[in-house]
């Protein structure tokens, strides 16, 4: 079979090496969203490089210590069924459950996702509030980063040239709840504003981290935020203020969707209704 | 430029070049045109086939991408018997006007109903939710859909 | 969509209007500038590369000014096509000098850009945001060099 351009390695280390000495060549992973922007000439590669024959990128899978390695090339649709992703993890699989539609669902895998850094995607926020690494692989070998230091600008990640992301990296699930809540025109669609939220039960009462999405180049997270939400979850002055705080920082853009400054009025208003909405999941438990 | 498919249990060598999609070459070379090109982004649902037993986008799926791959098309489907059941109430209950639509709606439907053969409306309309149509208003696709699945459970499959 | 910005340069307004004015300096200074010619005293062709994340946008402009008054005001027109106008971008833009109290000077930008074709169907969200980022480099690499060689 021979497709001029068309390469479909069999390991990672194949695909970084064509990545680095090929020019303009891109990756393919799902194709949601790199197929579509070249049927509307918005991308042109001179090459691709299919991650499909990559056994290694695919599937979740659990590390020794209990943490969950998501390959790259895992499905929306298997990362949304993973009834290991619970507790504090719960809110990664509460997002991508939220993607598009079913057969995206089956196509769009959640390293593309994160390689093209849409700030409107739903995995970005709710990676940050889940305390996921991200593992980059280069000719030269892997390295880790953090989600929030992935995220760096408006559609741009830590990821250098010949680099691709070969796997999510999560911490072990402990108890507690989560939730991704999206608000967006029609089910399925790119957040306006999203709020993911992640609660870990302490021995002291209960840990909160929370990301915003679609209000910025990048995952909004607040260390201070998160530590108002820790002392006081129950308080429902402290989650409008910790709302409010959150949209202060907030960078949203003018778009189709919504104008910035809707976004920045829905903001502590999706919080306070996340945290009462993960509230009741906790004490359902 | 020739890449080996595999679609509706055949083998079929397709012209493609790095750009071309699973949906032109099953509309172009294959004149299997069940398959539509709604918006060529994804969203319509138009273009909805199975590939490797699940509906995907074959606007979104680049045709070099497909060798080893099990391409089913609704044309692909005519003898299955959930399918034949879809069609017969989507028939007599009137949930087909123009009819572009419809072939990436069966292909959804079939998959909810292999998934799920009698599934409650919510589930139906989360299982249609990447199909648009613009014609019916949704109600009567949702009841042709719940209908094939009750037949299926009246007929003991 | 509306690109508008300011910033404070440290040299005197007539000194920043003759540069800010001067082509072959503001082609060292716009972000992406590949190349800008004069094709007579009042009109600029340009070049400017524009990326945002993996889309890459290669602009062919023509500059027209159409109004002068040194050393406060400049109006022009912008027009031009990337990707064989495959995109079609026209602005109008203001840029504005005004004397500070300290000696300084501070230039105001506004531009009132319409982009149509296959960068408008991308989101103009962002491209706002861009422009915004490009106009923030800007300013930082203009004051670089006018109040760098301020200095005897």
């Amino acid at each position: 079979m021979s497709v001029p351009g068309f390469h479909r390695p069999a390991t990672v280390e194949e695909a970084a090496k064509l990545l680095a000495c090929t020019e303009g060549a891109r990756c393919l992973a799902g194709g949601a969203t790199l197929v579509a922007m070249m049927n509307a000439s918005l991308a042109e590669p001179k090459a691709i490089v299919s991650l499909a024959g990559i056994g290694e990128l695919s599937g979740i899978s659990v590390l020794a210590g209990g943490g969950l390695r998501i390959g790259a090339m895992t499905r929306h649709r298997e990362t949304a069924e993973d009834a290991r992703l619970t507790g504090t993890l719960a809110v990664l699989r509460d997002a991508a459950r939220q993607i598009a539609n079913p057969p995206v669902r089956n196509m769009g895998t959640i390293g593309g996702s994160i390689a093209f850094a849409d700030p409107a995607a739903d995995y970005p926020p709710a990676l940050v509030a889940a305390g996921a690494e991200i593992e980059i692989a280069s000719a030269s070998g892997r390295r880790r980063v953090a989600a929030e230091a992935f995220f760096v600008d408006w559609y741009t990640t830590a990821l250098g040239p010949g680099e691709l992301v070969s796997a999510v990296l999560l911490p072990p699930p402990r108890p507690g709840a989560g939730l991704h809540k999206k608000l967006a025109r029609v089910s399925g669609d790119f957040a306006i504003v999203s709020v993911a939220l992640s609660l870990a039960r302490q021995p002291s009462g209960v840990a909160a981290r929370i990301a915003i999405g679609g209000c910025g180049p990048k995952p909004l997270h607040i260390a201070e935020v998160d530590a108002m939400l820790t002392a006081r979850l129950g308080d429902a002055d402290t989650a409008r203020s910790a709302g409010e705080r959150l949209a202060a920082a907030s960078d949203p853009v003018d778009d189709v969707r919504a104008s910035a400054d809707y976004r920045r009025l829905v903001i502590p208003r999706l919080v306070a209704a996340a945290v009462a909405e993960a509230r009741t999941a906790l004490e359902a438990k | 430029m020739t890449v080996a498919l595999k679609i509706n249990g055949a083998a079929k060598a397709v012209e493609a070049g790095l750009s071309d999609t699973l949906l032109t070459v099953l509309r172009d070379q294959c004149l299997l045109t069940a398959a539509k090109r709604g918006c060529n982004q994804g969203v319509c649902g138009a273009c909805t086939v199975l590939v490797d037993g699940r509906p995907q986008r074959a606007c979104l799926t680049l045709a070099a991408n497909c060798e080893g791959a099990t391409i089913t098309t609704l044309e692909g489907l005519k003898r299955d018997p959930t399918m034949m059941r879809l069609q017969k109430t989507f028939a007599s209950l009137g949930a087909v006007q123009c009819g572009f639509c419809t072939p990436g709606i069966l292909i959804s439907a079939h998959w909810l109903l292999a998934r799920n053969p009698a599934p409650a409306i919510d589930e139906i309309r989360a299982g249609l939710s990447g199909n648009l149509c613009r014609c019916t208003g949704y109600r009567k696709i949702i009841d042709a859909v719940a209908a094939a699945g009750r037949t299926a459970a009246e007929a003991g499959a | 969509m509306r690109v508008e910005g300011s910033f404070v340069v440290s040299a005197p307004r007539e000194r920043v209007f003759a540069e800010i004015t001067n082509p072959a300096l503001m082609a060292s200074c716009i972000p992406g500038c590949e190349a800008i010619e004069v094709v007579d005293p009042k009109t600029y062709r340009a070049r400017i590369l524009i990326e945002v994340g993996p889309i890459k946008a290669r602009f062919n402009l023509v500059v027209e000014v159409t109004a002068e008054e040194p050393p406060a005001r400049v109006l022009s027109v912008t027009r031009g096509e990337e990707g064989t106008r495959a995109s079609v971008i026209s602005a109008n833009s203001e840029l504005r000098l005004e004397p500070t109290a300290e000696g300084a000077t501070t230039v105001h930008y506004l531009s009132e850009v319409s982009v149509t074709g296959r960068l408008g169907k991308f989101g103009l969200g962002v491209m706002k945001k861009k422009a915004e980022a490009l106009g923030a480099k800007f300013a930082e690499t203009f004051r670089g060099k006018i109040e760098v060689a301020a200095v005897p």
